[in-house]
C-alpha cells in the first residue's frame, strides 16, 4: 500500500515549526514521531470523516461562540484542526514554574496596588500608571478580599519565538474564556484518534471542573456549611455563553443571571421556587463594569444592585475579586519581570515579550518612526480589538494609529512583531503551517493549579498572527507527554 | 431550582408542544381544503375560523396568497406562532438551562433547529409538506418521550410537564372551537378534521364505534377520563403537577395556581354535554381558555417573581430567611 | 521523584501588631539526593525578603513589617527533584561504636555530638540508651535500634506537646509529635556518641491508605553519622529510613536552629494560627 504523505509539499519557512526540527528533510521531533506517522499516512477519506465527526459534533452540541457585530448567523463553532500540539513534560514543567512565579506575582501586585502602594513608593513602577489605568477600582482601596488571593482564575497566553522560547505575551486576569474548549477538544481528539492517543502518555486534564470548584469553595465566606456557589453570566447572547453552560453544569453549580441574583441586607440571594437561597461564592463571567449598577455603569442589565456592598462587608465572594483588570493593562504586563524581582526576589521564569510604552516619550518616538516593524496594541482592550500589525498594514492604517497613539499615549504599547512559532494545520490545500499560541489556564485557590497544557490557538488565515476566536482563530487539542 | 430556571424549562416544553400541534392543525386542514375547497375565495373562507380558533387572523396569513397559508404558518418570522417561531424560542429557553437538560434532549432539539435554520426544512416542504409536517409532529413527541425518560422526575421535570399540559389543553380546546366558528353546522368532516388534530380519532371510534356528532366529539374531547388530550385529562396533569411542586396535598390549595386548577378539573368532572350545550360550547370554551391562560399567569407569579416585585417584598423575605436559619 | 510542596502559615492577631520581624527556613537544600528546581515565596502583607545563608549551611529569608497588621501569611511553593540515597539492600553496616571516638576531634562533627538547646547528654539519658544498645556494636545498626526503640514505644499523639518541649521530658513521657521524636532520638544517638542531627522538611506518603504521620504537616527526622559512608536519615516518627520521599528544608544542631518560621513582634499573641503543608508527586 503506498498513499501520499499528507505532508506533502511542507514547507516551514524558516519558521520555528512546532512539529519539524528540519524544515528540508521533514524530520519530525521525537515527541511528535507518532503523530506525525499517524497524520502522515491519513486517506483523503479519513481526514474527512474525522473532520465531519468533529464539526457535527461540535455543532450538534451547541459548542458554539457569538461573534459581536456579525448580523449573519450569531452562532459560530469554533474551528478546531485535527492536528494536536504536542509539548514533552520536561518543556512544560518549566512553564509551569514560571507561569505560577507570575501568577503570584501578580497578586501581590494586586494586593500591594490596593493596600500600602509599596512598589509604587519604592519607585518601580511610576504611580501614574496605576492611577491612570481604566481598570483601577477605588471601591477596592483597602479591602482585603477572600484570602488575600484577586487573580483567581488567569488565563496567560504564550508564545514561542524564532528560537523557540516561551515568551508572555499577556495576561487574561479578569475573565478569560477558553476552558471548555480545552476540555471539548480532548474529547474530540480521544475519539478521532483513540490508538494513538491512547499509545502516549499524555497527562489528562479533566479534573479542570473539580479544581474550579475547589478553588471556588476555598473562598466562601461561610465556613461552616457547604458553600453555594454559582456561575454569574451575562446571559445566552454572550459569547462565551456555551462555555458558562458547560462549566457550570461541570460543576454542578447553578448558572444565573443578574437578574436571578437580590441583594438583601448586605446578603446575596438566588431566586429559586423555594424561595430566596443565600449564594456565598459568585464565579462571575462579567466585567467589573457591569457587575453592579449601583456602583459601576448605571445603565448595565446585566448585574446585580447591591451586590458591590455585599461584597465589600465579606458576605459574598466574587471571583476574579474587583479591579483585577489593573494587572491584565498592557502597560502593567510591561512591568511584571520588575514585579518579580520586587515581590519574590526572584529572576522571572518566563520573559516578556519587549514592550514600548507610548506614553515613554522616548519609547513613543521609537515607536512612531517604526510603525510598520512593530505591532501596536490598545491598553485595555482584548480579543484581537484595536490593534496594529506593522508590516501587514495599510498606510491608511498607520497614520490613524499615529494619530491615536498621539492622542492617548497611555493607551497604547507597542511590540516587535515576534515571528510566533508555527505549527502543521489542516487548511484548505492540505496541511500547511500555521502561527499558533498557547492559553493555560491558572487556577489560585488554596494553591495554585494548572491542568497540564492549555488551549493551543492557531490563525487558520496564512501568514495571520492573530489567533482569537472572534478574528478567524481555531484551536488545537493541546497534549503534554509524561514520557518526554 | 433557580425560578428563571423554571420559567425557561416551563416555556420549552409550551413552545414545542405547539409547534407539535401547529403541524398537525395545519396538515389535516391542507388535506381537508383539498376536497372542500375549488377556488381561491372558498378556500379563505374554509381557513377563516381556523386561523381565528389560532388567534393568528391578524398576521396575514394570506399575504403570500391563500394557497401558500401552510408555508406561511410553517416558516413566517413575522406569526410569533409559527413552527419556525415556536421551534427556534423553544431552543431559546433550552439554551439558558442546558446545564439542566439530558444531552439527548438537548440534541434532539438542536438538530431541529439546525434543520430549519440550514434550509433543510424548506427543501423538504417543497417535496411534499406532509414529509415535514410529519417530521415535526415525530420530533415533539420523541421530544416528550426523551424528557420523560432521560431527565429526573424532579422540581425542573414537573414545570416542563405543566407547560406542556397547559399547552395541549388550550390547543384542544381551540381545535374545539373551530367548530364553532365556522358559518355552518358543523359538517362530518369538520368533525373528523377535529378529531385528527388531536390525534383523537381512533381513541373516539373505540369508545363511539363511529357514531360522530357534535355531542359525542364534544364530550369526548372534553372528559374522556383518559385520552391523554381531552381537556379533562389535561387539567388533571396540570393539577398533580402544581401539587407536586409545591408539595400540598390535593384537593387542597396553597396558591392562586391550584385554586384555579382545582376549581376547573371540579368543573370537568362534574359536568356533562347538556350542561355545555345549555350554556353554549363557545361560551364555555371562552372560559375555559381565559382561565388556563389565568393558571399560567398564577403560576408565574407564584414561582417566578420579577426582581422589582421582589424588591418590595424584601423585607418579608429576609425576615422568612433568618426563621429557617433558627431552626438549623 | 518529583515532588510539589506547598507550605501555608497563617498568623491572626487579635488586635494590630507592629515591628515585626521573621525568619524562614523554606528553601528546600540542592544537594546530593536533592535538586531545588524552583522555589517561590509570597508573604502577606506585602513586603520584601531578603537572603543570607545560615552557619549549618541552609537558605534563610528575612523581612520586616514595621507597620501595623493584623493578619501575616507567609506561603511558600518548591518543586524538587528528589532522589534515593540508601541501598536497601545494602545498608552502611560495619562501621563499629568504638571507631566514634576519632570523630569527637572533627570540628564538622562537634557540635552534633554536644548538648544543644533542645537536647541534652547527661548520665539519666546515657543509662537509657545503653539498655537498649543490647550489645550491639555497629552504629549503622544501633541508630536504627533507637529509632525503632522509640517508634515502638512512643506514643503519637498531638497537644500534649508544645514547640519549646525538651528531649528529657518527651523522654519522661514517652508522648509527641515527630519534633519531639525527633529530639529524643538525637538525646539517644549522642549520648552513644553518634554524631547526629536534626532535619527540617517534607514528607510524601506514597501508602495507598495514607497511613504515615507527619504527611500533611511540616515534618522533621535526625541523620546521623555513618562514618566512611555519610550522613543517613532516619525517621523515628515513622520508622523509616529515610529515601527519596523526604524533602529536606534544612539541618541543625535541633529545632532551634532550622524553625521554618520564626519571628518577633510588638503586640498580642496570636489567636490563631493555621499550617497548611500539601505535597504532590507530579511525575506519575
Amino acid at each position: 500500500m503506498s498513499t501520499t504523505s499528507q505532508f506533502k509539499g511542507y514547507t516551514t519557512d524558516n519558521f520555528f515549526d512546532e512539529m519539524f526540527y528540519d524544515g528540508k528533510k521533514l524530520q519530525a521531533r521525537a515527541h511528535y514521531e507518532k503523530i506525525f506517522q499517524r497524520i502522515e499516512h491519513l486517506t483523503e477519506t479519513e481526514i474527512s470523516d474525522r473532520r465531519q465527526q468533529a464539526d457535527s459534533s461540535f455543532l450538534e452540541h451547541g459548542i458554539t461562540f457569538t461573534v459581536y457585530g456579525d448580523e449573519g448567523g450569531t452562532e459560530r463553532i469554533f474551528p478546531f484542526d485535527l492536528i494536536p500540539r504536542v509539548i514533552p513534560d520536561s518543556e512544560w514543567r518549566i512553564v509551569e514554574d514560571g507561569l505560577r512565579q507570575r501568577i503570584i506575582a501578580l497578586n501581590l501586585f494586586l494586593n500591594d496596588i490596593y493596600h500600602g502602594r509599596k512598589i509604587l513608593k519604592d519607585g518601580i513602577i511610576p504611580e501614574e500608571i496605576v492611577n491612570s489605568s481604566k481598570n483601577f477600582r477605588p471601591e477596592m482601596v483597602g479591602f482585603d478580599p477572600p484570602q488575600g488571593v484577586y487573580a483567581h482564575i488567569c488565563g496567560t497566553d504564550l508564545i514561542r519565538d524564532d528560537q523557540g522560547s516561551y515568551l508572555v505575551l499577556e495576561d487574561n486576569a479578569r475573565c478569560p474564556s477558553g476552558a471548555s474548549y480545552l476540555l471539548e477538544n480532548r474529547e474530540i481528539m480521544k475519539r478521532a484518534f483513540p490508538q494513538t492517543f491512547g499509545g502516549l502518555s499524555v497527562r489528562a486534564v479533566e479534573a479542570y471542573p473539580d479544581l474550579l470548584l475547589q478553588t471556588l469553595e476555598y473562598l466562601s465566606p461561610r465556613k461552616s456549611q457547604k458553600p453555594v456557589c454559582v456561575l454569574l453570566t451575562p446571559g445566552v447572547y454572550n459569547s462565551a455563553y456555551f462555555e458558562h453552560t458547560f462549566l457550570a453544569r461541570q460543576m454542578g453549580i447553578e448558572i444565573v443571571e443578574g437578574k436571578d441574583l437580590i441583594a438583601i441586607d448586605s446578603c446575596i440571594y438566588m431566586r429559586t421556587t423555594r424561595g430566596l437561597v443565600q449564594v456565598d461564592v459568585i464565579y462571575r463571567r462579567l466585567d467589573d463594569d457591569f457587575l453592579d449598577p449601583l456602583v459601576f455603569r448605571e445603565e448595565s442589565m446585566l448585574g446585580v444592585s447591591g451586590l458591590m456592598d455585599a461584597y465589600l462587608k465579606g458576605n459574598v465572594a466574587l471571583a476574579n475579586a474587583v479591579g483585577t483588570g489593573v494587572a491584565d493593562d498592557k502597560v502593567t504586563y510591561a512591568y511584571v519581570p520588575d514585579m518579580i524581582k520586587y515581590y519574590l526576589d526572584q529572576e522571572p521564569i518566563l520573559s516578556n515579550v519587549p514592550t514600548y510604552l507610548c506614553w515613554r516619550d522616548s519609547d513613543r518616538a521609537h515607536v512612531l518612526e517604526n510603525l510598520d516593524n512593530l505591532v501596536v496594541k490598545a491598553a485595555n482592550e482584548s480579543g484581537g480589538y484595536g490593534m496594529l500589525i506593522g508590516n501587514q498594514s495599510t498606510v491608511k492604517e498607520r497614520e490613524e494609529f499615529a494619530r491615536l497613539i498621539k492622542a492617548h499615549p497611555r493607551e497604547y504599547i507597542a511590540q516587535p512583531i515576534v515571528s510566533l512559532s508555527r505549527h502543521p494545520t489542516f487548511c484548505e490545500d492540505g496541511i500547511a503551517g500555521r502561527h499558533v499560541d498557547l492559553r493555560p489556564f491558572i487556577l489560585y485557590g488554596e494553591d495554585v493549579e494548572i491542568v497540564p497544557g492549555g488551549l493551543t490557538r492557531v490563525a487558520l488565515k496564512k501568514g495571520s498572527l492573530v489567533v482569537n476566536s472572534s478574528q478567524g482563530g481555531g484551536s488545537k487539542d493541546t497534549w503534554v507527554l509524561r514520557d518526554f | 431550582m433557580l425560578s428563571r430556571v423554571a420559567d425557561n424549562l416551563y416555556w420549552m416544553s409550551r413552545y414545542i408542544e405547539r409547534a407539535e400541534g401547529m403541524a398537525r392543525m395545519i396538515q389535516v386542514h391542507q388535506s381537508q381544503a383539498l376536497e372542500y375547497a375549488q377556488n381561491d375565495d372558498q378556500l379563505e373562507e374554509f381557513w377563516q375560523p381556523v386561523l381565528q380558533s389560532i388567534c393568528a387572523e391578524n398576521v396575514h396569513p394570506f399575504e403570500d396568497g391563500v394557497r401558500k397559508i401552510g408555508k406561511t404558518l410553517i416558516f413566517s418570522s413575522s406569526y410569533e406562532n409559527s413552527i419556525q417561531s415556536c421551534i427556534s424560542l423553544a431552543r431559546e429557553n433550552a439554551r439558558m438551562v442546558r446545564d439542566q437538560l439530558s444531552e439527548e434532549l438537548w440534541l434532539e432539539l438542536n438538530n431541529i433547529f439546525l434543520f430549519f435554520r440550514n434550509g433543510d426544512a424548506e427543501d423538504i416542504y417543497n417535496q411534499g409538506s406532509d414529509l415535514l409536517l410529519d417530521r415535526i409532529s415525530r420530533f415533539s413527541l420523541i421530544f416528550q418521550g426523551l424528557a420523560d425518560a432521560t431527565i429526573p422526575h424532579a422540581e425542573g421535570w414537573r414545570f416542563h410537564s405543566l407547560g406542556k399540559y397547559l399547552e395541549r389543553a388550550d390547543q384542544t380546546s381551540r381545535m374545539l372551537d373551530t367548530l364553532n366558528l365556522r358559518k355552518k353546522e358543523a359538517s362530518r368532516a369538520d368533525l373528523m378534521s377535529v378529531l385528527r388534530c388531536c390525534i383523537a380519532l381512533s381513541a373516539f371510534r373505540q369508545q363511539f364505534r363511529g357514531n360522530l356528532s357534535l355531542q359525542n366529539v364534544g364530550s369526548f374531547l372534553l372528559f374522556s377520563e383518559d385520552f391523554p388530550r381531552s381537556i379533562r385529562f389535561c387539567v388533571r396533569a396540570i393539577d398533580h403537577s402544581l401539587h407536586a411542586i409545591s408539595g400540598v396535598p390535593a384537593g387542597t390549595f396553597s396558591n392562586e395556581a391550584e385554586r384555579l386548577t382545582g376549581s376547573t378539573l371540579a368543573m370537568v368532572n362534574f359536568t356533562n354535554w347538556n350542561q355545555v350545550d345549555s350554556k353554549g360550547l363557545h361560551k364555555t370554551l371562552d372560559e375555559l381558555q381565559a382561565t388556563l391562560i389565568d393558571i399560567g399567569q398564577r403560576v408565574f407569579e407564584t414561582y417566578v417573581l420579577l426582581p422589582s416585585e421582589i424588591k418590595s417584598l424584601g423585607e418579608k423575605s429576609s425576615t422568612q430567611f433568618s426563621q429557617a436559619q433558627q431552626q438549623q | 521523584m518529583r515532588l510539589y510542596v506547598f507550605h501555608r502559615t497563617s498568623y491572626r492577631y487579635p488586635s494590630p501588631v507592629k515591628h515585626s520581624f521573621n525568619e524562614l527556613r523554606l528553601y528546600p537544600l540542592s544537594n546530593d539526593w536533592q535538586k531545588c528546581i524552583s522555589t517561590t515565596l509570597s508573604i502577606l502583607p506585602i513586603c520584601r525578603p531578603q537572603s543570607y545563608l545560615d552557619l549549618n549551611g541552609n537558605i534563610v529569608h528575612f523581612f520586616e513589617l514595621p507597620d501595623e497588621h493584623q493578619q501575616l501569611v507567609i506561603e511558600a511553593r518548591s518543586v524538587i527533584e528528589t532522589r534515593s540515597r540508601v541501598d536497601f539492600e545494602n545498608f552502611p553496616y560495619g562501621v563499629t561504636l568504638s571507631k566514634l571516638s576519632k570523630m569527637e576531634g572533627v570540628p564538622e562533627y562537634r557540635d552534633y555530638l554536644q548538648s544543644s538547646t533542645y537536647v541534652e547528654i547527661n548520665p539519666e539519658v546515657w543509662r537509657m540508651a545503653v539498655d537498649l544498645l543490647s550489645g550491639s556494636t555497629d552504629v549503622f545498626q544501633t541508630a536504627y535500634q533507637v529509632m525503632e526503640f522509640i517508634y515502638q514505644n512512643f506514643e503519637y499523639c498531638k497537644s500534649t506537646t508544645t514547640v519549646d518541649t525538651h528531649a528529657n521530658e518527651v523522654l519522661r513521657i514517652r508522648r509527641g509529635v515527630c519534633q519531639d521524636f525527633a529530639h529524643a532520638a538525637l538525646a539517644l544517638c549522642r549520648c552513644l556518641g553518634i554524631p547526629a542531627r536534626y532535619v527540617s522538611g517534607y514528607f510524601f506518603d506514597s501508602t495507598r491508605d495514607r497511613r504515615m504521620r507527619g504527611a500533611e504537616a511540616s515534618h522533621a527526622w535526625i541523620e546521623v553519622m555513618v562514618s566512611g559512608h555519610g550522613w543517613f536519615g532516619l525517621d523515628p516518627t515513622n520508622n523509616r529510613v529515610v529515601d527519596d520521599t523526604y524533602v529536606t528544608l534544612g539541618t541543625g544542631r535541633d529545632y532551634r536552629d532550622v524553625a521554618p518560621v520564626t519571628g518577633s513582634y510588638y503586640g498580642p499573641r496570636p489567636n490563631e494560627l493555621e499550617v497548611t503543608v500539601r505535597i504532590k508527586r507530579t511525575d506519575d
